[in-house]
């Protein structure tokens, strides 16, 4: 497993635990202090190690909850104007008995998949994908709206631009905003810029504890106003990407737990999480109806910002 | 010497009194009398470039004299976040506020376009590159509610660099609420026109987009973002003329691109035929 650059500390343990296990060495709590020493590195995360934690290559993403928590997934391909976009996954799905509408996005583990799915970076015909089956879910399946979010961003190239991205991601965001079934979305990983916004429309937004969502990324954020990116680890903390501030500013309304160690390192814990999580979410929204929710989304958005009068 | 040497001159900058001053062209690079420039709307008389205007230029080009009034309570940005990168962005605002007078990066109100009535807002790129952030985008939403309430026609002049980095997620939510207003405004009979001005980019671009019809003028950029955060994401970098409105009319993007020259005359065209308007 790749380990990162504030995991330094783990690292050195691991190799010596893997040393003695080769030579048959015993243990000695070499295992006890790991777990310790896994405690220690993630107490003191900063919110740009927060960034490598959620880009990890191991790290669980849409489609592996997909896989691993929703029955008779079907997947449904296409935007209906000439492509189908690999890097949103969308279908008709059961999730405990119910049926829903779960969207989407992922990047792949492998340089295989990566580049299949062009890294999570969503095109126009991805968006139109979103618009799609947000429409199908509401207008003629009447079943809730799940979303997954784990994206870089929008896609930015000649194609993609001359296929109107920007038209496409409207699409997508006024057809959540306007969807007349509940959408609940949770962010499990990487949540950046406006492909990020037009999967985060909901009545509910959850995120990972190891996920971040940012207006863009920290690296981008730093070439626009440093010109280079020696300033991203500063950046990553001005902007108020983790679970736990965005918390605090009412962007989100939940946190799912996520052990030290991360995702990556306890995907199976983390899964269990989502999935208590999003049963207990399934079963509010489930309870309240439709015009009500309805009206506090657009409540939710009308009141989004901070300004003075 | 600085002022000549520099390739790239905003014209904003210059104080509107000072006399003799000559600017260069951005696309022709030849030197061009500014007061000239000027009274040809801000458009090079060599090669046609359009250069950038600021919201009150925009006014006075675009609605009937004296027929502008303000609307809204004066909305103010904030620090939200105490965010800080070369400079705090409490500094920021408040040097913006002595030196432009504007509380945000938007100017709403009510004015008449070839003697249609209509709201409109227009962003001001002298302020903070006219980016996106919570005051702006509650501007932007009462401009829709106010037009939703009065049976009016609304119109956007867009030129923004993006999100407001500064505002961070705030900023990005933004986008969200103001397509909310717009879809709200239109479903109940509203026509919204969007006008693009160069450059238009990120959030904003996506907003124009919920435009009825959407008027460019010649010369504009519109995309998902500038060449620095294009080049960061990909690794690469997005060859110009692909956001150009040019070749986005011709792609089905952008319903009509005109020079400035034509834009307010092509505006009230359009107007005219805003259902609930008689003339």
């Amino acid at each position: 497993m790749k380990t990162l650059p504030f995991e330094k500390p783990i690292e050195i343990l691991y190799k010596e635990l893997k040393r003695r296990e080769v030579k048959g060495y015993a243990l000695m709590g070499l295992d006890e202090l790991i777990e310790k020493q896994i405690e220690e590195v993630y107490k003191h995360i900063t919110p740009y190690d927060i960034v490598l934690v959620a880009r990890h290559p191991d790290r669980p993403q849409p489609q592996d909850y997909i896989e691993k928590l929703f029955t008779n997934f079907t997947e449904l391909h296409g935007d209906r104007a000439g492509e189908d976009d690999a890097s949103v996954i969308g279908g008709t799905a059961f999730f405990n008995g119910n049926p829903v509408m779960v969207i989407g996005t992922r990047k792949g583990h492998d340089v295989k998949e990566t580049l299949r799915y062009h890294s999570g970076m969503v095109k126009p015909s991805g968006f139109r994908k979103i618009a799609r089956l947000a429409h199908l879910a509401s207008d003629t399946l009447h079943i809730p709206i799940i979303t997954l979010v784990d994206t870089p961003g929008a896609m930015v190239s000649a194609e993609t631009e001359v296929n109107g991205q920007v038209s496409a991601i409207y699409s997508a965001i006024s057809a959540l905003l306007d969807a007349n079934v509940p959408v609940i979305s949770i962010i499990t990983g990487e949540g950046e810029s406006l492909a990020a916004l037009s999967l985060t429309v909901s009545d509910r937004l959850l995120m990972l504890k190891y996920a971040f969502f940012a207006v863009l990324s920290p690296e981008a954020a730093s070439s626009v106003l440093f010109k280079n990116l020696d300033k991203k680890r500063e950046i990553a903390k001005e902007l108020h990407i983790t679970a736990d501030e965005l918390l605090g500013m009412n962007i989100i309304d939940r946190i799912i737990e996520e052990p030290a160690g991360a995702a990556h390192r306890f995907p199976h814990i983390v899964m269990k999480n989502v999935k208590e999580a999003l049963e207990e979410e399934l079963e509010f929204v489930s309870k309240e109806k439709i015009d009500i929710l309805k009206r506090k989304r657009r409540e939710k958005f009308r009141k989004a910002g901070v300004y003075s009068e | 010497m600085g002022l000549f040497n520099k390739k790239k001159v905003v014209v904003p900058v210059i104080p509107a009194e000072s006399q003799d001053v000559r600017v260069r062209c951005t696309s022709c690079g030849r030197l061009i009398d500014y007061d000239a420039l000027k009274k040809n709307l801000k458009v090079c008389p060599h090669c046609g470039y359009h250069f950038r205007m600021s919201a009150a230029e925009r006014i006075a080009l675009l609605t009937d004299k004296g027929s502008f009034k303000e609307i809204g309570s004066p909305i103010s940005s904030v620090d939200s976040l105490h965010f800080r990168d070369t400079v705090s962005y409490a500094e920021r605002l408040k040097k913006l506020r002595d030196t432009i007078g504007l509380p945000n990066a938007v100017l709403t109100g009510t004015g008449k376009i070839d003697g249609v009535l209509t709201s409109i807002g227009v962003f001001a790129y002298e302020f903070l590159s006219g980016t996106l952030g919570s005051a702006t985008g509650e501007k932007l939403t009462e401009l829709f509610e106010f037009a939703g309430k009065n049976d009016l026609p609304a119109i956007v002049v867009f030129s923004s660099a993006g999100e407001r980095i500064q505002e961070g997620i705030y900023s990005l939510m933004q986008v969200a609420k103001v397509i909310q207003a717009i879809e709200d405004y239109k479903k109940n009979g509203g026509f919204f026109v969007s006008v693009i001005t160069n450059p238009v980019l990120g959030g904003p671009a996506v907003i124009a987009m919920g435009g009825d019809v959407i008027v460019a003028e010649a010369g504009s950029y519109v995309g998902v973002s500038g060449p620095r955060v294009s080049e960061q994401v990909m690794k690469r970098a997005l060859p110009k003329e692909a956001q150009k409105v040019e070749l986005l009319q011709n792609k089905g993007f952008v319903d009509i691109v005109v020079t400035r020259f034509q834009l307010k005359e092509t505006l009230g065209n359009i107007l005219k035929f805003y259902r609930r308007w008689s003339l």
